[in-house]
């Protein structure tokens, strides 16, 4: 709750700093904000908490260790932002304050425990994320990404609030307790109308988090959108879906578990192999990154899928690994559209010869995504896999190390561009933001990758 | 009485929404659905629901027919802008209708007519009991949903805003 208030206080501050044109101010008043959130974040850990406010919202241990890594996610990417957002208009704060919005909206959705908070919060979020593709008002790719999210976003929202209302008419609760009880007190008698909700509500989650067959917006929306706004949607969004996706699964819909698993097995695959696949074929970074987050989600669902105790930790730890390898990707990116203009492959052609430290970093990150032993990649994935072992879908492993090789294959394109094709070229200036923002995503996924210990069975 | 009222404006609703489907003309058809949306008024009033009548009122009937009126007046619909199908689509389009046709008569021969619902308290749909319900036990998401509204009212006004240098 503390959380919520702070993020949302800060927001309002960072717009009448921007009212009073106090620009130099903005960006260490917001991460200072954050700093502070984080800290009563942090605060709430292990206070063993109740439902509050008549069972709206619930700060357990799950919601702490999700919101903490989506609020230090938002510091490095905001960190990423420095002098950025001057380029495209003069309303910066105005940035500033709905990345913030969307925040408190993700608090709301990694620590709901009503299914009316579970939508004001995925609402809240998504409104910001449609205006912040679109703020390169005069890109006509933006326009189109922030439109075509809006219409689909539109659209998926329906399908979600459909499902509560259906979940509703059956249990006459939106209280996550009383769900629960709904279903695990008379598991034979469940109406049929709860049924299609699971089924309606499992729809609009699966698009907000782009698994296929919903993920058509996701290469137009993540390639259209100015790149620090698409770092933000692959990393810090995604991972609040999946955190919301798991949240109501795991408390509410777990008995009901044969019914519901079959379609999301069959999704998982789906989305590894459209993800996969696709990305092999892309000319462009930044929208091979798109489709290997699709790939992700389809690793990201295996938790889902081998629903257990195991699988809070599993989300968390894969989200932490591709977090910070995904933030290391398009802060170079970032770099590079800054010299060349492009975010193609071959900009990063010859980039080891000028820049060692910088292709290093970004090679980590690449051999952390595609899983490679000794980055946090590598337990992510081997976490979900062994959930996925213990209940017995060894083909579905098979298909997903299948589709791992598969991921190696172009992420290590990136590796061979740096290291193998020397053009001339000058050397990439970064900013002592930039390194710092490098150096600690480094350090986390090397840190995990070594030493899984240390978040070991947090949740 | 009550019955008969309820099949009388049941009626109405299915009358005027068979001929949004059929007129020629569109925006004969939105005016037949503001005439739809003012039976399902009724239906709501026959309910107790007093809110949901109105709000039905205020922003289907007027806020949203106008929206679709002038995107109407703005699309300027003509017969010969009109793209012409093609006999695959009309062959798909055909399979698509029979197939729902088969699932309305498979679901239609398992219909019974159901007990009448009683209302467990007939106050229910009163804007004073929702207006209760919001202060007490939604209080959270009520008070929530207006960083949803501030989120959204700052976005459209810096989308809409003219950037200085676009002269």
């Amino acid at each position: 709750m503390n959380t919520l208030i702070t993020i949302t206080v800060l927001a309002l501050v960072v717009l009448y700093l921007g009212l009073f044109k106090a620009k130099t101010l903005l960006l260490p008043v917001t991460i200072g904000g954050l700093l502070v959130a984080l800290t009563n974040a942090l605060l709430q850990w292990n206070q063993n908490n109740q439902p509050v406010f008549k069972g709206m919202m619930q700060y357990d241990n799950y919601a702490v260790a999700f919101s903490a890594l989506a609020i230090s996610s938002t510091i490095l990417i905001l960190l990423l932002s420095k002098n950025y957002f001057e380029k495209i208009s003069e309303h910066v704060a105005e940035y500033y304050t709905i990345i913030l919005f969307s925040l408190a909206g993700i608090v709301v959705m990694v620590s709901y425990h009503n299914l009316s908070m579970l939508f004001i919060g995925i609402e809240i979020m998504s409104v910001s994320l449609y205006i912040l593709a679109g703020i390169k008002k005069n890109d006509f790719r933006s326009n189109e990404a922030a439109l075509k999210y809006f219409l689909m976003g539109a659209f998926s929202t329906g399908f979600l609030l459909f499902g509560i209302a259906l979940i509703y008419g059956s249990v006459f609760s939106f209280d996550l307790e009383v769900i629960k009880s709904y279903v695990s007190l008379n598991p034979t008698k469940i109406s049929p109308l709860f049924y299609s909700g699971i089924l309606l509500m499992l729809v609009g989650l699966l698009f907000k988090v782009g698994a296929a067959p919903f993920h058509f917006w996701t290469p137009d929306v993540y390639d259209g959108s100015p790149t620090i706004i698409t770092a933000y949607m692959s990393t810090v969004v995604k991972t609040a879906g999946f955190a919301a996706f798991l949240r109501l699964f795991w408390f509410c819909f777990a008995p009901l578990q044969p019914f519901w698993m079959p379609v999301i097995l069959i999704i998982t695959i789906v989305t590894l192999f459209v993800g996969n696949i696709t990305a092999l074929y892309q000319q462009s970074f930044k929208r091979m990154l798109a489709y290997s987050s699709i790939s992700h989600a389809g690793y990201m669902l295996f938790a889902i899928v081998a629903l257990g105790g195991n699988s809070g930790y599993g989300i968390f730890i894969y989200a932490l690994a591709y977090s910070a390898a995904t933030i290391i990707a398009f802060a170079t990116l970032m770099l590079l559209q800054n010299q060349t203009g492009s975010d193609s492959f071959d900009s990063f052609n010859g980039l080891a010869k000028r820049n060692p430290f910088l292709a290093f970093v970004l090679t980590i990150s690449m051999l952390s995504l595609a899983g490679i032993p000794l980055t946090a990649g590598f337990i992510g994935k081997f976490v979900m896999f062994s959930n996925a072992l213990s209940q017995y879908h060894i083909w579905l492993v098979v298909l997903a190390v299948v589709n791992a090789v598969i991921g190696i294959f172009y992420y290590l394109r990136v590796v061979v561009a740096m290291y193998f094709k020397p053009i001339d070229r000058s050397e990439v200036p970064v900013p002592a933001y930039f390194k710092i923002v490098l150096l600690v995503s480094l350090a986390v996924t090397i840190a995990v990758g070594v030493y899984p210990a240390l978040v070991t069975n947090l949740i | 009485m009550n019955i008969s009222l309820f099949y009388f404006v049941a009626f109405l609703s299915i009358f005027f929404s068979l001929l949004v489907i059929f007129s020629k003309n569109p925006v004969h058809s939105v005016l037949y659905l503001i005439v739809t949306f003012f039976t399902f008024t009724v239906h709501y009033i026959l309910l107790n629901a007093q809110f949901l009548a109105i709000v039905n009122f205020i922003v289907y009937m007027g806020a949203i027919m106008v929206l679709f009126l002038f995107v109407l007046m703005l699309l300027n619909l003509n017969k010969e802008s009109e793209p012409a199908k093609s006999p695959l689509l009309k062959i798909a389009g055909v399979v698509a209708g029979m197939c729902l046709l088969v699932t309305v008569a498979g679901s239609v021969k398992t219909l019974h007519t159901s007990n009448p619902i009683v209302l467990q308290s007939p106050t229910l749909g009163l804007v004073k009991n929702l207006g209760k319900v919001l202060f007490s036990d939604f209080l959270l998401p009520f008070e929530v949903s207006s960083i949803l509204l501030l989120s959204a009212m700052v976005g459209a006004v810096l989308l809409a805003k003219r950037e200085p240098n676009d002269a």
